[in-house]
Order: structure tokens, then sequence, then C-alpha cells
């Protein structure tokens, strides 16, 4: 019975590790390598990787959310506000058949292109656009639900609805393509072998991981996911907090928009519409609590590399789509499940509690 | 306890790398492999196509990797990368759109994959691929030609509307374009054509031709881009006391383009008027037959724009023709498939 008991005693134990999702994913790789070896293909690896940094600037943004007992829908809208707002700034040429009933058309745009089209600074003026913007809408999702006390939910569920609006306006449903090759290099080249957009996904996350392992502010995130009324007690400052994660959450978006949309190669409306389920999904199977004030920097990144290649695996079986779709459904549906096992199982041994 | 767990993992690790790492695979005598990376199947047009060239290529011995991009250019690109990795013989796309086509052409001719688009072409042609398209603007030209003779008629100046596709797809340009040189040729005939923004959503459609429809009350002549939206066509003008069939008064002259089963329908009832047609079944054998070639004669980057010229189905040709529109064909094999 002993026995028994030490043994469900150490199932638990790897479940709470740390590194679980790590093992999953590298088993499920190796499985899947056996099965379909063109999964550790030089090119397969690449794929896996470039797959990897954009989700995870994404789910990064969107664990600082869920980490103050927050969900941020309109990640996706940002993306696509702020992609088409770059690509107007920086696009080399448009087709007036098609814009010419835009209204920006003879104001931002025209048919030499954007505002700073061919300009040497047209790229960095583009990013930082971008960023400001990601970060206002940020700040109006903090400020509605720190500052009016509004349902997160339904907060970003508005600005999503909001701003994906906007950026079909803005376009009238149009795709600006044309971008500066300084720009598509982001998301097509590297230094070396290290691909921009993995460096880019690396500063994230080490700006992640400042905030929240080396800073105040990480301990009072924790704070306001935990407890709440806790932390006003403690004298947290909770709404600027709250406001911080979100306004985190936008410039994650933006940086996600600007690495899908240099290898797109283009400025697109509709830019990650269908992509909110993959960012939560990937949360969620890295152990990131959606009850907030539990997930790490590491998490996120073992949540999407186990999403990545399981997506990745998906692609080389000869099965019909929809299957593919059911089989993502169940991985994610047990994915939540076992957060709220782990959940039920951190409570009950007080050592392994927390962050 | 921590360090024989760490101990263990690595372990566990090591043991499944060398395990991986030994095992080698039997050769065998190779399959053709092909990848089907559609955008979506929200119309029957898409499902007809998608029925079509998977259980052709299935017939023929070819495996068939299917791949939904859900409309997500994104998903659609990792997914054709995925399968360039994966080594497949060739690639045959339905794109999101335009500018997504001419990215997915890009990766598949960098990594010398034959790849073939079918019915929505690339926004240009820098870059090479099969392509199969239907003369859009052709077709749509024949439709809306028959539409203005119905029109010329009922000697009254007409209000026309035209249901407008996504415009980040050339066929829904081209058939954009096919209605206004139509109506462009008799101003004595027509006022400034009201344009409803469709997305090809049937929601957006459903809420925007209400909205137009109670602004402008008198549009007497529709023009759909697409068949799929008769529908949503019905669901406004029904309430308006406008659904009527051909002859009566309050008819208001319709037409479209696809040839989908919907349309047929409506033709034989009375209530659409005329249909442009696309060949659906020539437009599946074509590419599939080209790209089979292409792989066959180790084409890595093979470039073919083939074009299917379409026809309008009207009133009058009706009885003669719908052996042709495959939404009849695909109607009477279902009807057979019943019996």
């Amino acid at each position: 019975m002993s026995h028994l008991r030490k043994r469900i005693t150490t199932a638990c134990g790897w479940l709470l590790a740390d590194h679980f999702i790590l093992v999953l994913t590298v088993v499920f790789f190796l499985v899947m390598w056996r099965i379909y070896p063109s999964m550790g293909g030089a090119r397969n690896l690449a794929n896996i990787s470039s797959n990897m940094w954009p989700l995870l600037t994404l789910v990064i943004g969107q664990m600082f959310v869920l980490l103050v007992g927050g969900i941020d829908l309109s990640q996706t809208s940002i993306m696509a506000v702020t992609s088409v707002t770059g690509s107007m700034i920086m696009t080399l040429r448009l087709d007036p058949a098609r814009f010419q009933d835009n209204p920006l058309w003879g104001v931002v745009l025209s048919e030499s292109g954007g505002l700073l089209a061919g300009h040497v600074l047209a790229v960095p003026t583009a990013v930082i656009l971008m960023l400001t913007i990601g970060a206002c809408i940020g700040l109006i999702n903090g400020l509605a639900v720190a500052r009016l006390r509004m349902p997160p939910f339904m907060v970003t569920l508005v600005t999503m609805s909001f701003f994906s609006g906007f950026a079909i306006y803005l376009t009238r449903s149009e795709n600006i393509m044309h971008l500066p090759e300084s720009f598509i290099v982001i998301g097509r080249g590297g230094l070396g072998p290290v691909p921009y957009a993995m460096m880019i996904a690396f500063l994230t996350a080490v700006a992640a991981w400042t905030i929240l392992n080396r800073m105040v502010l990480g301990r009072w995130i924790y704070a306001v996911g935990i407890n709440r009324k806790t932390a006003v007690v403690s004298g947290v400052p909770c709404a600027g907090v709250i406001v911080a994660a979100y306004v985190f959450s936008g410039l994650c978006a933006t940086s996600a928009a600007i690495l899908y949309s240099a290898r797109l190669e283009a400025g697109r409306p509709t830019l990650g519409q269908h992509l909110l389920l993959d960012v939560i999904g990937a949360a969620v199977i890295g152990g990131i609590s959606l009850f907030g004030g539990k997930g790490k920097v590491r998490w996120a990144v073992y949540g999407v590399a186990f999403f990545v290649v399981l997506d990745n695996s998906l692609n080389k079986m000869p099965l019909n789509f929809y299957a593919v779709d059911i089989i993502k459904g169940a991985v994610i549906l047990m994915a939540a499940v076992l957060d709220v096992l782990r959940n039920l199982l951190s409570q009950r041994s007080p050592a392994r509690a927390g962050a | 306890m921590k360090k024989f767990r760490s101990i263990l993992i690595s372990a566990l690790l090591i043991s499944a790398i060398i395990f991986t790492c030994q095992c080698t695979r039997r050769p065998g005598e190779k399959q053709t492999v092909i990848c089907f990376a559609f955008q979506d199947l929200e119309t029957e047009y898409w499902v007809a196509a998608h029925k079509a060239i998977t259980e052709t290529l299935r017939s023929r011995g070819i495996m068939v990797l299917e791949r939904n991009g859900h409309q997500d250019a994104n998903r659609q690109l990792e997914q054709v990368r995925d399968a360039i990795a994966q080594d497949v013989d060739g690639i045959i796309i339905i794109p999101q759109d335009g500018e997504s086509a001419l990215t997915i052409i890009g990766e598949a001719n960098r990594a010398g994959t034959p790849i073939a688009v079918f019915n929505r072409p690339p926004a240009n042609r820098s870059r090479p691929a099969l392509v199969v398209v239907a003369d859009n603007e052709k077709i749509a030209e024949e439709t809306v030609r028959y539409m203005v003779l119905a029109a010329s008629k009922l000697e009254r100046k007409m209000k026309p509307l035209i249901l407008v596709g996504d415009l980040g797809d050339q066929n829904a340009i081209a058939r954009r374009q096919g209605f206004y040189n139509v109506i462009g040729e008799r101003p004595e005939i027509f006022e400034k054509p009201i344009e409803v923004p469709t997305k090809w959503d049937p929601a957006t459609t459903l809420a925007n031709l209400e909205a137009a429809m109670q602004i402008n009350r008198g549009v007497d002549f529709i023009f759909t881009s697409s068949d799929f939206l008769y529908p949503q066509i019905r669901a406004v003008l029904e309430p308006l006391g406008k659904w009527k069939p051909i002859g009566d008064k309050d008819h208001v002259i319709l037409g479209g383009l696809d040839g989908d089963s919907t349309a047929y329908m409506l033709m034989e009832q009375g209530f659409v008027d005329a249909t442009g047609v696309q060949d659906l079944f020539f437009e599946a054998h074509a590419i599939m037959d080209a790209l089979l070639k292409a792989i066959q004669d180790g084409q890595k980057t093979p470039e073919e724009w083939i074009e299917d010229p379409g026809f309008a189905i009207t009133q009058e040709n009706m009885q003669e023709k719908r052996e042709d529109m495959w939404g009849y064909r695909v109607m009477a094999g279902l009807a057979e498939a019943k019996k």
C-alpha cells in the first residue's frame, strides 16, 4: 500500500515538475521522428524554429495578462491594425485601382507608395509607429480593466471587434504589398545561422524574464494574480500593474505582427484573425494558469514548443483535414484538464505551490 | 530527490535520442505524394473542387496530404513549408488571396517543388507556377449581357447593384470589371451602380445588402459575384416583396457567377435570369494533369497559365447547356445516389 502511495506521489511529482512539458515535447518529437524521418531534417527543424518565434512573442504577452488574472482577446486585432499601419508607411508602391477609394488615398497613400516610401528611415519609423499603436491599444484595455473595473473578457472582445473592423476600414480589405526588402528580411533572414525572428523572440523572453524575476513589478504581477484583495492590502498598486501587463501584451502582439507581416511580405488587415486558439492553447499547454498568478517564461517556451511540434507533426500525417482539427482540439482540452489537475495537486502539496 | 529526478530526465532523453537515431527505415518503393493545401471549404464550389481533386489523385494511387488553412494565410504558408520539408513531389493550393499565393509560390520555387494554383490566381506573374483560372471577366460579361438584354425589354431606367467579392482576390476583381464593362455600355438604361462589399462572407453580405436595400429601395437589378450568396439575397428581398419569379412586375433581374446547384435550382424556378459557369471539372483535371506531368518530367518550377473559358447559362440556353454546368451535375449525381 505504501509502495503504491509512493508511486502516486512520484507520478504527481512528475506532473508538477517544471520540465514536464519539455520532456513530453522531446519524447513526442522523437516518436514522430521515428515514424516520419523528415521530422528531423534540417529544413523541417528550420520550419519548427521559424514557426515558434512569432507565436512565442504572442504567448509571452498573453502570459502577462493571464498572470494578473485577465485575458487579452484583442492581441489578434492589434496585430492586424499594426500590420496595416506600418505597411502603409513603408510600402513602395500601390495599385490605384485597388486603393484610390481608400480614405487615406492622397494623404498617406499614393501610387508611389506610403508616406515614407523609399526613405532610409521608413522601416524604423514604421516599426516605432507600430509599437506605439500596439502599446496604446494595450493601454486602453488596461485602463478599462483596471480603472473602470470592466471584465477583461468583455473589454478585449470589444477592442478585438473594433480594431479588426478598423484595420479592414483602413485598407478597404486590401493587403498592402511591395514592402521594403529591409523589412521582409526580418521574417526571412538572420545574422549568420541565427534568424532575426529568433533574436526578437529571445529579447522579448529576456525582457519578460527580467520583469518577472528581477524587478519588483514582477512580484506585484504575481501578487495581483494570486489574490488581488491581499495585494491591495499589501500596498501593491494593482491598477498600474494591470495596465502595465496589458501594455506589455500589446507590445508583444506588435512584435509578432512585425514577424508575421515580414514573412508574408504584406500588411494584412486579417492578420492573425484565427490565431487566438493557438495562443491560448500554447499558454495552457505550457502550464500558465487561466486563473491567474501562475506562469513562467520557461513554461511559455515549453508550451509553444509542444504546440508547434504537434502542429508540425500533424502536417506530416496523411490525415483528413477535420481529423487534424479534432486532434489539436483534443490536445488543448487535455492540457486544460491537466492544468486543473496540477492546480489541485499543487494546492495539496504547499511546498510546490506558487510560481 | 531533485537530483535523482534530473538524472532520470537526462537518462530518458538520451536513451530516446539513441533509440531514434539507431532506427532505420527500410527503403520502399516511393509513392508520389502531393500536398493539397486549401484555404477553407466554405462554398459548394470549393467542396466540389476538393472532392474532385482528392478523389481523382487517390484513384491514381497518389498519396494526398490535405491541409486546411482555415482562411489564415500564415497557417497556409506554414503548412506548405512543412510539406516541402517532407519532400512532397508537388503542391496544389487554393490560396487565401492573390498576395499570399505569391509568397507561397516563392517558397515552393526556392525549394524546387512544383506548385499548382487552383482557381484563385496569384497577384501577378512574377513567380513561376502552374495556374488554372476561369476567364472571370469574360464570363461575367456574358452573364451580365443577358441580364441587360432582359432589362432592356422592360423599357425603364434600372437601378443596378453588385455584390463585390473580396478585392484581394483576382477573381473578385475580374468579375466586378466584367459587370462594369457591360453596364457601362448602356448608360441610357442604368443609373450609377451600387456596390455592396461581401468579403466572401455570408454574414457580411446579409448585413451590407440589408443596409443597401434600406437606402436604395428601387434596386431592380442585382449581380452577385458568387452564387453562394443567393440565400442571403433571398433573405433580404423576400421581406421587401422583391423575391418574385421572372414575369412578375416586382421581379428583380438576378444573375451571378460560379454555376452551383443553388443557382441552377433558382433558374429552374424562374428567380434567377442567368449565371456564369466555371468548368470546375475541367479546371480540376487540367491542374492535376499539368502538375503530374511536371513531376514526371522532373520540372522544379513549371510555369503555365491554363484558362477555363467558362460560359453563361441563361433562361434561354438552360436546357441545352445544363449538362456542362457542374452544379447541375453535382445535383443530378446526388439525386442518382439517393435512388
